[in-house]
């Protein structure tokens, strides 16, 4: 039983980096940023390309952002996408994710589905919303935060995780959506012939008048939502930094170790 | 559209969730703003008892009970609380959990509603609902405004505000009855499971120290057990170490995990991710170590070095034994 299915990537900023507030204090500064694949995404495309080699089929890459993106949606062909989609929505902040999974919905809607998958959250804003989000909009079951799928003849079983490394086993029907959590699987690496193959391949652009509105504005919510302010984050408490060279850091927190009783001898 | 907050409970085996109290905490505030009061919605299957848990701390109870509820899933209660809440809340606060983020936003799009997730705080300014969070693994605050004529629909961290303890006088119980289609449902719930791994309780020790990815490769693991074993305690680690295999799954703090409260916790090389926050905060003493100054890690640690784990850890052990 062949599985049509759809990855949702979203490509973001190195969450290593430290960051600045742009000038107009409503977004951080992004024009010394690198960009990378959202890491929940990474495991939600190797379970995709796990499952077609498995069950046969085709997996799209799919993303909603901007040019720069091309370069996510050709490392995932190089990793065993089959083809790539990027809705050319060039808003490079993209608070709104009503309007993002909006458009993906839409997207989706227009091309076979038998199985859509995110990545749990997003690393830059840690919505964990843009699934269920799609999946409300396709009117499609889904489930959040899974560990393990199994496909059935008509279905999916899935393992989803809960608080305190619990889990719960669900069945779904599908057509379905399901939100990707880390370590489901170790993501392989692209080979270099891949990387260079994916560099030829197409990449489908989609644009809101293919999806039937004038402006992606079209798939906002009956509401506005506007970023009043972007700022550092205000600490509760800061840790007491110690000072100096490895050597001198290693001593004070030795000493310190000593003082509290937590060294014995 | 009523005036009224609205929390959906969550609770598992016949026990409440705490975030459910932090929900109706800050549900209070905002329902004086809102000119309503706040109600916890609470769906089950035989759970009159956790109702009456709930109402005891001072807030009305409107209880759901349906055998298509007597576990959570996401159409069951989507269902559900589009049969009880017959005029929306002007507000519907869950928990940014793994049941609260798996349902708010799919109401969201069922009701053509606006959807702030994973808010640290939220205030209402003149009907505009004002929702803080933080972005970036936790470097950046960010405020949204929002304004709708639609119900909001917001999950909280866990965490973030102070529940509400029980109150003198109870509130009242209201038993509201709910139609569902299970046929409508689309995902059917078979059970729990509990991994059962026979190793060490890292709960259960004085010191704890954890690495993370900031250790860079399992070869590297030697220097932290070197650290652990001359402080008298354990190793632990962060999710993806585990994920990795680099250790077993028993030795992950988080939410996902263990929850530790050791004498001494070491963070080597771990961020800060909300959700390895949830599982060490309140330890008695917390050093962290991490080359990036501004690292969330260094927000709830008491003592912070700034340094390369794989140089600074060695020689710190180096003067634990010369001492
Ligand atoms: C639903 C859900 C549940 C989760 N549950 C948990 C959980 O229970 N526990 C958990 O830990 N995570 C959990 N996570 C994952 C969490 O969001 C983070 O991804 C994870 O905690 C990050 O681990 P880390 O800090 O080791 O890695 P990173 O975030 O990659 O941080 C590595 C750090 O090391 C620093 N560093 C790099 N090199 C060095 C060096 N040489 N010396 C010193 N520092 C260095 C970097 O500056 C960085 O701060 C969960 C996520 C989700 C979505
Ligand atoms: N702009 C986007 N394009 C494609 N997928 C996205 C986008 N934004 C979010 N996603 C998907 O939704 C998941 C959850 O993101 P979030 O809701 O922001 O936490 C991500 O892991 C992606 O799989």
């Amino acid at each position: 039983m062949p599985l049509d299915v759809v990855v949702c990537l979203k490509q973001v900023p190195n969450p290593d980096l430290q960051f600045q507030v742009a000038a107009d204090g409503k977004d951080i500064r992004r024009d010394a940023l690198n960009y990378k694949t959202n890491g929940a995404d990474e495991y939600a495309l190797e379970e995709a390309v796990r499952l077609k080699e498995k069950f046969g089929g085709k997996v799209t890459a799919l993303t909603a952002g901007p040019k720069r993106a091309e370069q996510m949606l050709r490392e995932a062909m190089a990793k065993g996408a089959d083809a790539a989609v990027r809705l050319a929505f060039d808003d490079p902040a993209a608070v709104d994710d009503y309007q993002v999974a909006n458009m993906i919905a839409a997207a989706i809607a227009k091309r076979p589905h038998d199985l859509v998958l995110t990545g749990v959250q997003s690393d830059d804003y840690g919505y964990s919303a843009t699934g269920p989000l799609v999946a409300g909009f396709l009117k499609i079951p889904h489930a959040s935060v899974v560990t393990r799928v199994e496909v059935s003849e008509k279905g999916l079983k899935v393992w989803r995780e809960l608080e305190g490394g619990d889990q719960e086993v669900v069945s779904l029907a599908r057509p379905a959506l399901l939100t990707i959590q880390f370590g489901i699987n170790q993501p392989r690496y692209a080979p270099l012939p891949a990387i260079m193959k994916a560099s030829r391949q197409p990449i489908e652009e989609v644009k809101p008048t293919d999806l039937g509105q004038s402006t992606w504005d079209g798939f906002r919510g009956p509401y506005t939502l506007a970023v009043r302010k972007v700022s550092p984050p205000a600490a509760k408490g800061h840790a007491e930094m110690i000072p100096g060279n490895v050597a001198d850091q290693a001593k004070a927190v030795a000493q310190l170790l000593r003082e509290k009783g937590f060294v014995r001898g | 559209m009523g005036a009224n907050v609205v929390a959906v409970a969550e609770h598992r085996e016949g026990k409440i969730a705490g975030v459910t109290y932090e929900l109706v905490a800050k549900g209070r505030e905002l329902a004086a703003k809102t000119g309503g009061a706040v109600q916890v919605a609470l769906l089950g299957k035989g759970v009159s008892g956790l109702a009456g848990e709930v109402a005891s701390r001072g807030v009305e109870v409107l209880l759901a009970e349906h055998d298509a509820l007597a576990a959570y899933t996401a159409g069951g209660y989507a269902q559900a609380l589009a049969a009880m809440l017959r005029s929306p809340p002007k507000i519907l606060l869950a928990g940014h959990t793994s049941q609260g983020f798996d349902l708010a936003p799919r109401l969201a799009a069922e009701w053509t509603a606006p959807i702030v997730a994973n808010c640290v705080d939220l205030a209402m300014e003149d009907g505009t609902l004002i929702a803080s969070r933080k972005i970036l693994n936790d470097k950046m605050a960010v405020e949204l405004a929002v304004t709708s004529e639609r119900p909001y629909i917001a999950t909280l961290r866990p965490g973030s505000v102070k529940p509400v303890g029980p109150a003198g006088a109870p509130g009242k119980v209201t038993p509201v009855s709910v139609l569902i289609d299970p046929a409508k449902n689309g995902r059917t719930f078979h059970g729990y499971e509990r991994p059962e791994v026979q190793d060490i309780d890292i709960a259960a020790a004085d010191v704890v120290v954890s690495a993370g990815r900031g250790i860079q490769k399992k070869e590297n693991l030697p220097v932290i057990e070197g650290l652990a074993k001359a402080l008298g305690g354990v190793v632990g680690a962060s999710r993806p170490l585990t994920d990795m295999d680099w250790l077993p799954k028993t030795r992950q703090v988080g939410q996902s995990g263990k929850t530790v409260r050791p004498k001494l916790y070491i963070a080597c090389g771990i961020s800060g991710a909300m959700q390895h926050i949830a599982g060490m905060k309140d330890a008695g003493l917390i050093i962290a170590i991490n080359t990036d100054p501004s690292a969330p890690i260094f927000e709830v640690a008491h003592y912070g070095v700034v340094a390369n784990v794989l140089e600074f850890v060695p020689a710190l052990v180096k003067e634990l034994k010369s001492g």
